[in-house]
């Protein structure tokens, strides 16, 4: 129970009952405060008109007073005309009241009065004024009237404040069972998903509410969970994979140079080609680590400002005799003039290198690359293309993850990871990294700084 | 680490004039410690091994060494203290660091600490073989402009090379690489190396671009079908030596 008085949805409940039964009261107070007046001030304006009336007259005053105490069927008229000595000379009020100044204004005062033939104590609203010969006529009239509308109001208020209550309790259950039911299916939910269900989505009932969208955007970040875990164990699977392949083939090896090999020179052979392939998996395990950590920003500390037409020229010279054995032509562009970069030039290097490695690779011999650095719109652009087969457009979001290799690259050399070492190495730079296609068909790496 | 015997061997067979090196190897992976151990002293260096940094400082003040080996981690004292508090002294004695950490900032710390040269493991006992050569021997600071090895002649003013009679057409890269690997003739150096001194780029290259450098240059160097010069060492570079 104690529990139960804990859940938001109860606190709810009693919040909103609270709040109506105070909104009620105050609405009625409201109309009891504007409805008493008004009857009050209608009665004291009938009698304040009525003594002036019987004021009017000094010698009919007797007879206007008894008149007004006739015409009322209910017995809430009452008056009097007294004399300069206070002695009654007509209606029904015994004696004039000592508290009412004869200046014609309307007050509640107590007094006594004679109905039919009793003599009973009465609140009047009353009114008087003095004759000119001295007299006084009062004129009044009941209170109950207001009274009995005073009482009515407060026992229309108090009736209907149990139901109000009741209802506004009800309406407050029902909300807060609402707000709770929804808890409880997304605390069903994200149990699931502590128990590995990872599919699992928090439910979104599609009113658009704040809930809603509260839901909607675990349910996105869920998603991102889950693509980033898809890519984590796709590396692992990848790596695993790229791992089993040499190793298997060194054991295949070892064993049939152990079983078969005679000669100093055959034992060394093998021993050369197992290094080989170890050289090439820890070359690819390296990769995988270098990458971890360019990703994680680690590497600031060789960062200076840099020439970039230098590193770039640099990087095309450095393939350009692999390009020429391989009889594809490799172009750097003319430059244009770029300001420096805040930059690690072996990173740098590194990622063009890549860039220009994969294009020579990709292009047909006869074919061409082309290095350019260019200057645009407060950009610095750096632009390799080639005349290759390009990559597919429904490829071309995937080719920087790591593993990635398109159709083409899978019998070649190469283990998927150059490219992602291009992604980290622009993201450490701030460089927005894109792939397109070049003019004629091939593929077009951009490596963009933009300077704003 | 088992190639670095193979070459070892294999450059045993070409390099015939070796001095030998009194070495001090601090470093406490007694693994790690062991290959090196055993490759060093099979190209037959001498070498003593501390497994602490407190001991590695004395051992560094003690004797007289021509290049120490550290390893950046240390127990007791970390290896790059044990560096500082020596090159305080004044003590010039060449320092390859080794580390677990390949990171750049790392080297950078490692050179600033007062290193000549910063390796990072894994290694390849070539690699770590071929650099304390390269230590060891580091080319005398000369102002001569003409350097000379066998019938090749490469003149640094002029940027000019020739073998024998016939003059060599050399792209500037390549002038700089013939440059370095004469200074260094009869060293082994590796590819890492060659980028590192001839390119000025820190990373590890896919080993065919360099090969590919050093085949054009050697086939300019063979052109006139003399015997040749720059000779691949297996599994770990090259070296140019003349015909002897």
């Amino acid at each position: 129970m104690i529990d139960l008085f804990r859940t938001t949805a109860v606190r709810w409940a009693l919040g909103i009952a609270l709040w109506s039964t105070a909104m009620t009261l105050a609405l009625f107070g409201f109309v009891y405060w504007q409805t008493a007046p008004f009857v009050q001030d209608e009665l004291a304006h009938v009698v304040r008109h009525e003594v002036l009336y019987a004021a009017q007259q000094p010698d009919a005053a007797g007879t206007r007073v008894e008149a007004w105490i006739r015409e009322d069927l209910h017995s809430v008229h009452f008056g009097g005309v007294f004399g300069p000595d206070g002695s009654r000379q007509a209606g029904n009020i015994d004696a004039l009241p000592r508290d009412l100044p004869p200046d014609g204004e309307v007050r509640r005062i107590g007094t006594r009065v004679a109905i039919a033939g009793q003599t009973l104590h009465e609140e009047l609203w009353s009114a008087a004024l003095t004759l000119p010969d001295g007299r006084v006529v009062v004129v009044a009239h009941d209170t109950d009237e207001i009274d009995r509308a005073r009482s009515t109001v407060l026992r229309a208020l108090g009736l209907a404040l149990v139901p109000m209550l009741a209802l506004s309790a009800l309406g407050g259950t029902v909300l807060a069972a609402r707000g709770r039911r929804r808890v409880v299916a997304t605390q069903a939910a994200v149990a699931r998903l502590m128990h590995g269900h990872l599919n699992q989505r928090l439910p979104v009932h599609g009113t658009n509410d704040e809930f809603d969208r509260l839901a909607r955007d675990v349910n996105t970040l869920l998603d991102e969970i889950g693509r980033l875990m898809e890519e984590v164990r796709g590396v692992g699977d990848a790596v695993a994979h790229d791992l089993r392949t040499p190793l298997t083939r060194l054991r295949t090896r070892l064993e049939t140079s152990r079983e078969r090999a005679e000669s100093v020179e055959e034992f060394r052979e093998a021993i050369d080609q197992g290094l080989a392939w170890i050289d090439q998996t820890l070359a690819m395990v390296n990769a995988v680590l270098r990458i971890g950590e360019i990703e994680h920003g680690r590497r600031r500390a060789a960062f200076a400002r840099l020439d970039l037409a230098g590193i770039v020229a640099e990087v095309a010279e450095f393939h350009e005799p692999v390009a020429e054995e391989k009889g594809v032509s490799l172009r750097f562009l003319p430059p244009d003039a770029v300001p420096s970069i805040e930059g690690d030039r072996d990173l740098l290097f590194e990622a063009l290198s890549n860039l220009v490695e994969n294009a020579v690779k990709f292009t047909p011999p006869g074919g061409e690359v082309r290095i350019g650095l260019h200057d645009r719109d407060a950009a610095t652009l750096i632009a390799v293309e080639d005349t290759g087969p390009g990559v597919p457009e429904r490829e071309r979001a995937q080719v920087f993850g790591r593993f990635h290799r398109s159709e083409p690259a899978r019998g070649s050399p190469g283990n998927g990871l150059g490219l992602s070492l291009v992604s980290a190495v622009a993201q450490l730079h701030g460089l927005e990294v894109g792939i397109g296609e070049a003019p004629g068909g091939g593929c077009r790496v951009t490596m963009v700084w933009r300077r704003d | 680490m088992v190639r670095a015997r193979m070459a070892a061997s294999a450059r045993s067979r070409r390099v015939g004039c070796r001095r030998v090196a009194r070495l001090l190897l601090i470093e406490d992976d007694a693994e790690t410690a062991e290959d090196v151990l055993g490759d060093l002293r099979g190209r037959g260096h001498s070498v003593e091994w501390v497994a602490t940094g407190p001991e590695g400082g004395s051992a560094a003040r003690r004797g007289d060494w021509n290049a120490i080996i550290l390893d950046r981690m240390l127990p007791g004292l970390d290896g790059l203290s044990v560096l500082q508090e020596l090159r305080r002294t004044g003590d010039r004695t060449p320092a390859l660091v080794l580390s677990a950490l390949g990171d750049v900032d790392e080297r950078i710390r490692g050179l600033r600490a007062g290193g000549d040269d910063y390796l990072a493991k894994p290694f390849a006992l070539g690699e770590l073989a071929a650099r304390i050569e390269a230590l060891l021997r580091r080319p005398v600071e000369t102002r001569e402009t003409v350097l000379r090895v066998g019938g090749l002649e490469l003149d640094l003013v002029a940027g000019s090379g020739r073998r024998g009679t016939r003059d060599l057409d050399l792209l500037p890269r390549e002038l700089r690489l013939l440059d370095y690997l004469m200074r260094r003739h009869g060293q082994v150096v590796t590819r890492a190396m060659l980028f590192e001194e001839v390119w000025n780029y820190r990373f590890v290259p896919k080993s065919n671009l360099i090969d590919v450098h050093v085949g054009r240059l050697r086939r300019k160097l063979e052109a006139g079908g003399e015997p040749a010069l720059i000779h691949n060492v297996r599994g770990v570079g090259f070296t140019l030596s003349a015909d002897d």
